[in-house]
C-alpha cells in the first residue's frame, strides 16, 4: 500500500516524496483534528457518532528517551572514526535501522486504539475502546 | 429502515464537481460516496450506520484518499474527521446557511494544494554532532561508554537529557530554516508539532499548483543541503487540511 518514490532515482535525491497512502502515523498526523469544525453551534443537524479512541501524538522526552540516546552513544563508539569519511555506506547501514526504530516510536507515541489497531491488523476487534462523541445540544 | 444511519461529511466542494465512479468511503464495507448539492456548493458524504464506531486505520485512509484525490482536481474544504449530520436536509441547511463563507474559502483554495515537509534527524549523526559541540556531553559519553547501564544509569540519563535538549534547540532553528527556505514559494505556511523525539523541522505549505514544480525543487534543495544530518520527506499533494482552520466557523 505504501507508495514511496525517491526523487531523482539512484543515489541522487535526498528528498523522499510520498503522496497519499503513506504510513498510518502519517495519515493520523495529516488528518486528525484538522479541517473545518462543524459542531452543534454551527448546525443543529450534527449527530454524535462513535469514534475509536485515537490519541493525537504528544512528544514528551522521558527517561526512556534519555537512556536510548545514551545507547546511541554506545553504538557510535563501535564505529571507527575514519569511517566518517564514507557517509554513504554508514548512512545506508544505519538508515534502515533507524527507520524501523523511528516508525516503532511514532506508533508508540500515537498510542490508544491506533496502536491496538496496528498490532491487530485491519480486522475490527471487539476490544477497542470506544469514545462517544458528546455533542452539546443546548443553544 | 432497520438501523439508524447518519451522513458522514468528508468535505465541501463547488457544486460542479462530479464524484468518480469508484470513490469509496469510510466504514466496512466501504460506503459509497455521494454528493449533496445546494446552490454553488456541494458536500461529499456517505451514509453510515450509527451503531458502528469509526476511526479504524482503513477509515482514516479512506477519508484522506478521497480528499486528496478530490484536491487534485478541484478545491475542497476538508471537514473534520468524525463529523456527521442527521440527513440530507441537515446537509443542505448547513450549505445554505454558510454559503458565502464556504464559497469564499473554496475560491481561496482554487488551484492550491497542501504539502508537508517532515524532517527527522539521523540519530547517529546528530548525537555525534552534539558530542563534538558540547564538552559536558562528551565527558559523560566517556563515562558511560562500554559500561553496563546499571552502574552508569545516572550519567546516562544526564547525557540523554543533554542530547534531548540539543534536539529541541536544533528543531526550533531547523523549523525556522525550513519555513524560510520554502515559505516564499507557498501561499501560506505553518509549523507542525513534532511527532517523534528525533523530529527536525516539520511544516505544512499551501502551494499554487502552478508553482508546485518550483516548490518541489526548493524542497529538494533544502533536503540536499541538510542530508548529512536530516532525512527529509515531502508528503503531498494533499487536501488543505491545515489551511481550513482559517475558516473556522464560530457560533
Amino acid at each position: 500500500m505504501t507508495i514511496a518514490t525517491t526523487s531523482g532515482g539512484g543515489s541522487g535525491g535526498a528528498l523522499q516524496q510520498q503522496g497519499s497512502g503513506t504510513s498510518l502515523a502519517d495519515v493520523v498526523e495529516t488528518v486528525l483534528d484538522k479541517g473545518v469544525v462543524i459542531d452543534a453551534q454551527v448546525s443543529v443537524a450534527v449527530v454524535g457518532i462513535q469514534l475509536l479512541e485515537i490519541n493525537a501524538r504528544v512528544v514528551i522526552a522521558s527517561v526512556e528517551t534519555y537512556l536510548r540516546f545514551a545507547e546511541t552513544v554506545d553504538r557510535l563508539d563501535i564505529i571507527p572514526k575514519k569511517q566518517k569519511g564514507l557517509p554513504d555506506m554508514v548512512e545506508g547501514a544505519s538508515g534502515a535501522g533507524s527507520t524501523a526504530a523511528g516508525l516503532g516510536k511514532t506508533v508508540g507515541a500515537i498510542g490508544g486504539a491506533v496502536k491496538e489497531a496496528v498490532s491487530g491488523g485491519d480486522d475490527d476487534g471487539g476490544d477497542k475502546r470506544v469514545r462517544q462523541r458528546r455533542r452539546e445540544r443546548e443553544d | 429502515m432497520a438501523e439508524e444511519t447518519a451522513l458522514f461529511v468528508y468535505g465541501i466542494v463547488p457544486s460542479d464537481v462530479e464524484p468518480t465512479e469508484n470513490a469509496s468511503g469510510v466504514g466496512d464495507p466501504p460506503a459509497e460516496v455521494t454528493l449533496i448539492r445546494q446552490g454553488r456548493l456541494a458536500a461529499l458524504v456517505s451514509e453510515i450506520p450509527l451503531d458502528t464506531p469509526l476511526g479504524r486505520p482503513a477509515d482514516l485512509r479512506a477519508y484522506q484518499e478521497l480528499l486528496d484525490g478530490t484536491a487534485a482536481v478541484a478545491p475542497v474544504l476538508p471537514v473534520r474527521f468524525g463529523t456527521a449530520l442527521d440527513g440530507p436536509d441537515g446537509v443542505t441547511d448547513l450549505l445554505a446557511t454558510h454559503q458565502d463563507r464556504f464559497a469564499a474559502a473554496l475560491d481561496e483554495l482554487e488551484g492550491r494544494v497542501q504539502y508537508a515537509l517532515h524532517g527527522r534527524y539521523r540519530e547517529g549523526e546528530f548525537v555525534a554532532a552534539v558530542l563534538a559541540d558540547n564538552p559536558a556531553a562528551a565527558d559523560l559519553a566517556e563515562q558511560v561508554r562500554g559500561q553496563p547501564e546499571e552502574v552508569t544509569r545516572e550519567q546516562r540519563i544526564r547525557l540523554g537529557e543533554l542530547i534531548s535538549q540539543a534536539v529541541e534547540l536544533s528543531r526550533e532553528a531547523e523549523t525556522t530554516r525550513l519555513l524560510e527556505a520554502l515559505g516564499p514559494l507557498a501561499v501560506a505556511s505553518a509549523p507542525r508539532a513534532p511527532s517523534n523525539e528525533m523530529d527536525a523541522g516539520y511544516a505544512v505549505f499551501l502551494v499554487d499548483t502552478e508553482r508546485a514544480e518550483e516548490f518541489i525543487a526548493a524542497a529538494e534543495e533544502y533536503a540536499e543541503q541538510r542530508r548529512d544530518l536530516i532525512r527529509a520527506r515531502l508528503l503531498g499533494p494533499l487536501a488543505p487540511y491545515d489551511f481550513a482552520d482559517a475558516h473556522e466557523l464560530v457560533g
